[in-house]
């Protein structure tokens, strides 16, 4: 992008994609940058939390699996920061959509949920309503 | 200069801990004890203490049941996972099946870390009844050679219901597959062609084996 | 570049696709990220490691690079970094120490109490010499505490060098003239020697961080600076080394990595924090907090 185009155009959402699969996050990058999102990743909770503290973000997409910090727990640990990054909007995506990981991803902060394998479609347009994009 | 030096060779190792490595054979019993103690860092300095310690492996395992706080258990897992032998694989194994991720991430990694001692148990593992085991399994082929890691996921991807796992054990694949691995993938992407992601996860990890591996 | 393939050394064939399979590896175990523009710095140090190794093909490397025989992985990334130890090196982090992390150390502290820090592997002394200069020319409460630090390297070789002091105007370029008038006195040949007070008033020890009994010697340290050496590590020794360093820290103490390095690879012991200047690690203050 030109400077007078980034000057003109209105600036895109920024999504951060935490999951430890590599492949999964070159779907979801893939997918979200062809709907004209910018998008990071993640591979954990931990490198999450350095990402969201260092850049603006306005939507994380989470899975719940990850080693050393998975997604409950670093959703956990954002809703405690004492930064403005506690409300940044989370969806979390999980393997399974029992009552009880419903529950536990509302407990956690999560603010929508999905279950993975996920569609394209059903990601995009999760991912623009969630960052507040224009849809 | 307002700098002070203090001679930390003479310091004197805190927690009771002995300044040696390897604890003598007599001196197991204390640490054995200490891992029942209602203090953190005493139960904590023992598991350390205890790591690589073959005949410590049982009292790892009862306190590794018990035990309550995060790192405490880490400790104790990255102790037996210092042992790496097949009872402190056994050992750990049940974690898989935890319904705390953070328990079950931390016993896949220190799994992970045992190519070798793993190996004979991942062909139950992969046909386990219970998905989410089958899945996390996937995870455990990573670190062996690439040959191994193929045929046994290969055998997975044949019988394979579940997306998610089959999801899995193509990111493994994509990392470290043989050709071999390409008739399993494609037949994969054929049974799961109207599922989201599975066609596009077999295409790249079939470009990634195709054009590596000649 | 689309579609071009890097110069082939001696015949071995080196793809787009077998470049992306070494970025994922390197990004998954070190979080170094290589995308798209910085992929041609990728493929030319690839084809070094290649030829280096004697590998008949990418495949053939890959399997040495993944089972991390002879250290290919710490081979490999020190094939891209620059590795140069100079004064002030990631001043960032110096600044860090005193814009923030100090204020928070000192609060559970009287004044004329002890302040540990640690650098931890120190090399021939560049960076513990740094912190003790850096904290004399921008903390104003360096005279009220009793600042203790302490430089440990595994090769005693490097730590007879940090004792010695001596310097070449490279290791300097970062220090203003002042600076090295106040503290270094000029030698032979270009050198500057470390002024023998500063000198004295640090420790060098030699420490291998993944022995729990050597490690067991240190503890209560508020900041440590442990950077550019976990990297290396393999899964296991990184486990044990994390653990090592948070006994030696006290609770609430700081530890800072590399530039290139990152918790999320190492351990999930320590608390992330963002200051201005950096992001370090943290031992929480308790078990409960924070985790």
């Amino acid at each position: 992008m030109t400077d007078v185009e980034r000057a003109t155009t209105p600036s895109r959402r920024r999504i951060l994609v935490v999951d430890d699969s590599a492949l999964v996050r070159l779907y979801y990058r893939d997918t979200l940058e062809r709907a004209g999102f910018e998008v990071e990743q993640a591979i954990n909770g931990i490198e999450a939390m350095e990402k969201v503290l260092a850049q603006p973000f306005d939507l994380a997409i989470v899975d719940v699996n990850m080693p050393r910090m998975d997604g409950f727990s670093f959703l956990r640990t954002l809703r405690r920061s004492a930064t403005d990054v506690a409300t940044l909007p989370a969806l979390v995506i999980t393997t399974e959509a029992g009552e009880q990981d419903l529950d536990a991803a509302r407990a956690a902060g999560a603010n929508f949920y999905l279950v993975k394998p996920v569609s394209q479609q059903d990601l995009v347009r999760h991912a623009a309503a969630l960052s507040g994009a224009p849809t | 200069m307002p700098f002070v030096k203090r001679d930390v060779t003479a310091r004197a190792p805190a927690g009771g801990q002995p300044a040696d490595d390897t604890v003598p054979h007599a001196d197991l019993a204390p640490h054995i004890a200490a891992l029942g103690s209602p203090d953190i860092e005493v139960r904590w300095s023992a598991a350390r203490a205890l790591g690589g310690r073959a005949d410590a492996v049982p009292a790892l395992t009862t306190a590794l049941g018990v035990e309550q706080v995060a790192r405490v258990r880490e400790a104790i897992m990255t102790a037996l996972m210092r042992v790496g032998d097949e009872a402190s694989v056994v050992a750990l194994l049940p974690y898989l099946r935890s319904q705390d991720a953070a328990e079950r991430g931390a016993s896949i990694e220190a799994l992970q870390a045992l190519p070798g001692a793993i190996l004979p148990f991942m062909a139950p593992l992969l046909a386990d009844g219970d998905s989410d085991v089958r899945l996390l399994a996937t995870e455990l082929a990573r670190n062996m050679p690439a040959e191994d890691a193929t045929q046994l996921l290969c055998r997975l991807l044949e019988r394979e219901q579940h997306p998610n796992v089959c999801a899995a054990a193509i990111d493994v694949l994509a990392e470290v597959g043989t050709l071999d691995a390409v008739p399993a993938l494609e037949a994969c992407a054929e049974r799961f062609a109207g599922t989201p992601f599975l066609p596009f996860a077999v295409s790249v990890a079939i470009a990634r084996i195709s054009d590596t591996d000649r | 570049m689309a579609g071009s393939e890097p110069r082939r050394p001696r015949g071995v064939r080196v793809t787009q696709e077998d470049v992306r399979r070494l970025c994922e590896f390197l990004y998954r175990r070190t979080g170094m990220l290589f995308d798209d523009n910085k992929r041609y710095y990728i493929d030319r140090r690839l084809v070094e490691r290649i030829e280096a190794t004697k590998s008949e093909s990418f495949p053939a490397y890959f399997a040495i690079l993944r089972s991390d025989a002879d250290h290919e992985i710490e081979q490999l990334i020190n094939a891209f970094t620059v590795n140069e130890t100079y004064f002030n090196r990631e001043e960032h982090q110096l600044r860090c120490m005193t814009s923030d992390l100090l204020g928070n150390v000192i609060r559970g502290k009287r004044p004329g109490e002890s302040i540990r820090i640690w650098s931890i592997p120190c090399s021939s002394g560049e960076e513990p010499y740094s912190i003790a200069i850096w904290l004399m020319e921008n903390w104003r409460l360096v005279d009220s505490y009793n600042i203790e630090i302490v430089g440990s390297d595994i090769d005693t070789r490097a730590l007879k060098a940090a004792g010695e002091g001596v310097y070449g105007a490279r290791a300097l370029m970062r220090l203003s003239r002042d600076v090295i008038g106040r503290y270094f006195q000029p030698g032979a040949d270009g050198e500057h020697r470390i002024d023998p007070g500063l000198r004295e008033s640090i420790q060098f020890t030699r420490a291998n961080l993944i022995d729990p009994s050597e490690m067991a010697r240190y503890r209560g340290f508020d900041i440590i600076f442990c950077r550019n050496v976990l990297i290396y590590f393999d899964d296991s020794s990184r486990r044990i080394a994390a653990e090592n360093l948070y006994d030696c820290l006290a609770a609430g103490g700081y530890i800072c990595l590399g530039h290139s390095e990152t918790m999320s690879r190492i351990s999930p012991l320590f608390r992330v924090c963002r200051f201005s200047d950096a992001i370090v690690y943290q031992r929480p203050e308790s078990d409960h907090d924070g985790r």
